[in-house]
């Protein structure tokens, strides 16, 4: 399968407060992209270095396969972006600001343009400076679309607008997708929002990317064990142990965070000494946070 | 590209544009206001030349003035959106970054050109309605042109100091701050006297760039509407 966006070995220092280290990421070619993380883990800075607005201080980027961002001319020709903060013109309409925005696109399908915006309720004559938040970033989407992008790139899209908004937008995009099988990357720090939709998934933390994985692993992959009477050190395990915590702090019995856990492993988990008491699915959300968690330096454990 | 550039251009500069051209329209007429003419060969028209040509005179900085101000007022607000965007918007599109300077660049240029359109028209009106005594000639497509010139110099430096960063923008204030500074505080500069700045280095860049051929040479030399 090819990669709509690739990075390897990317870093990129901006002075002392911040660093991405060694970022490779791979976006396949029309999947639906989920880039989580908290906020500050380097989400926006990632994007900006593909979309080749900051220049990477090693390793290299490719989208659909062209250098970044030796190529940028071609490649932004296919790519609609929506990005963290409105960047659009407050002294122009919207009727205006798509005018002036379908001047740069060759692909520009006006007809969409025209059907999106009555979708999305706005008011070709309303004044930029004068919108709310929501019709902001509904603008913001419809620029975005009617471009007919092979790659969507939305950055943090629904964050501060109401459910009825997001609704709005994420059906918007889903149509988009059905429409045509574009890739689309989505950088979130709402997980609940990526779990429906993702079929892949990059969790972003402290400027480093900790996990990649299909959404089916992630979701299935992550689980809660607990587990009687382990050994202190654990050696050739089937699975990553990502957390260990001993239960009331004193008893034999502990819980674990484990990724790539299937159940037929429970009998090399007996070959260790070890008894298994439950095993528990989490949703998204815990996973995610258990994986964040775990790549922290302090929470650390061996598998 | 270009007219929707220059149609948004329009947009963010039309309230600061359109008092430039009302004051350049004014300007031709303010300076011949009051002028009256006198019949041919007598004295009183001789002396009244001479009034003319001193009157007219008292305007002459006010016109390389306006131009400057217009310029730079334009390439400041060129810029002022894509630089409170985080020229964000601008990076998204499929453009070099050339080619987008470029478009805004000459966006800027057109419109710059509506004071001096309006200087025109006001020269003219100004110079039909002021009856000349002989030896003296109106001149506003010349002074009309000069504006349209030193007003496009005046936003071309500045549109080209306004498109860096802001820390670019500070280090060439800060420079040029320091040289005027210094200048004011009468710094003894004799260990530059073997150089090509001599020993007024101030001086110096200041007649390389206002004297021919300087690039600033045009906002000293003759402004006037009406002379001999």
């Amino acid at each position: 399968m090819s990669n709509a966006i690739q990075l390897s070995d990317v870093g990129w220092r901006a002075g002392s407060s911040f660093e991405l280290r060694d970022v490779s990421l791979n976006v396949p070619t029309g999947s639906i992209y989920g880039f989580l993380g908290p906020n500050g883990s380097g989400k926006t800075t990632t994007i900006r270095l593909f979309m080749g607005m900051l220049k990477p201080d090693r390793g290299s980027i490719s989208i659909f396969g062209r250098p970044v961002p030796r190529d940028m001319k071609p490649i932004l020709a296919r790519v609609g972006y929506v990005p963290e903060r409105p960047h659009v013109y407050p002294s122009l309409t919207v009727a205006e600001q798509v005018r002036y925005h379908s001047s740069f696109f060759r692909l520009w399908d006006e007809g969409w343009a025209k059907e999106l915006t009555g979708r999305l309720g706005l008011d070709p004559d309303q004044k930029i400076a004068r919108m709310s938040k929501g019709e902001t970033g509904k603008l913001l989407l419809l620029l975005a679309l009617s471009q007919r992008p092979d790659l969507l790139v939305l950055d943090e899209p629904t964050d501060g607008l109401d459910p009825v908004v997001r609704r709005d937008v994420m059906s918007a995009v889903l149509d988009y997708v059905s429409q045509t099988s574009a890739t689309v990357f989505i950088s979130s720090h709402l997980v609940h929002e990526l779990e429906r939709i993702c079929d892949w998934v990059g969790v972003m933390d402290g400027g480093q990317l900790v996990a990649e994985l299909p959404m089916h692993r992630f979701k299935n992959g992550i689980k809660r064990l607990r587990v009687a009477d382990a050994p202190h050190v654990l050696e050739e395990l089937p699975f990553v142990v990502l957390s260990r915590q001993s239960d009331n702090g004193w008893g034999s019995t502990e819980t674990w965070i484990v990724r790539g856990w299937e159940a037929p492993m429970r009998y090399e988990l007996e070959g260790v000494g070890a008894t298994l008491r439950d095993v528990v699915d989490l949703d998204l959300e815990e996973s995610f946070v258990e994986l964040l968690r775990s790549s922290r330096p302090s929470t650390r454990h061996g598998s | 590209m270009y007219q929707p550039m220059l149609y948004l251009h329009w947009k963010q500069i039309r309230l600061v544009l359109l008092p430039f051209m009302v004051a350049a329209f004014a300007l031709p007429l303010v300076t011949v206001a009051g002028l009256g003419g006198a019949p041919a060969g007598t004295t009183e028209t001789a002396l009244n030349a001479y009034a003319i040509v001193e009157m007219v005179r008292f305007w002459l900085p006010v016109f390389p003035a306006l131009a400057a101000a217009v310029g730079i007022t334009l390439a400041l607000s060129a810029w002022n959106w894509d630089h409170r965007l985080g020229h964000v918007y601008a990076l998204s599109l499929p453009l070099s970054r050339t080619e987008y300077a470029l478009l805004k660049m000459g966006a800027g240029a057109t419109l710059a050109m509506l004071p001096g359109i309006a200087l025109w028209l006001g020269a003219h009106v100004a110079s039909a309605a002021v009856a000349l005594p002989p030896g003296l000639h109106a001149y506003p497509n010349q002074l009309a042109l000069r504006f349209a010139l030193a007003t496009l110099i005046s936003y071309s430096v500045l549109f080209a100091m306004a498109s860096g960063t802001v820390k670019t923008s500070m280090w060439i204030l800060a420079g040029v701050s320091a040289v005027v500074v210094l200048g004011i505080l009468g710094t003894d500069w004799t260990f530059l006297q073997d150089s090509a700045l001599g020993t007024d280095p101030l001086q110096t860049v200041i007649d390389w760039l206002m004297q021919g051929p300087g690039p600033f040479e045009i906002f000293t030399t003759n402004w006037s509407l009406i002379d001999v």
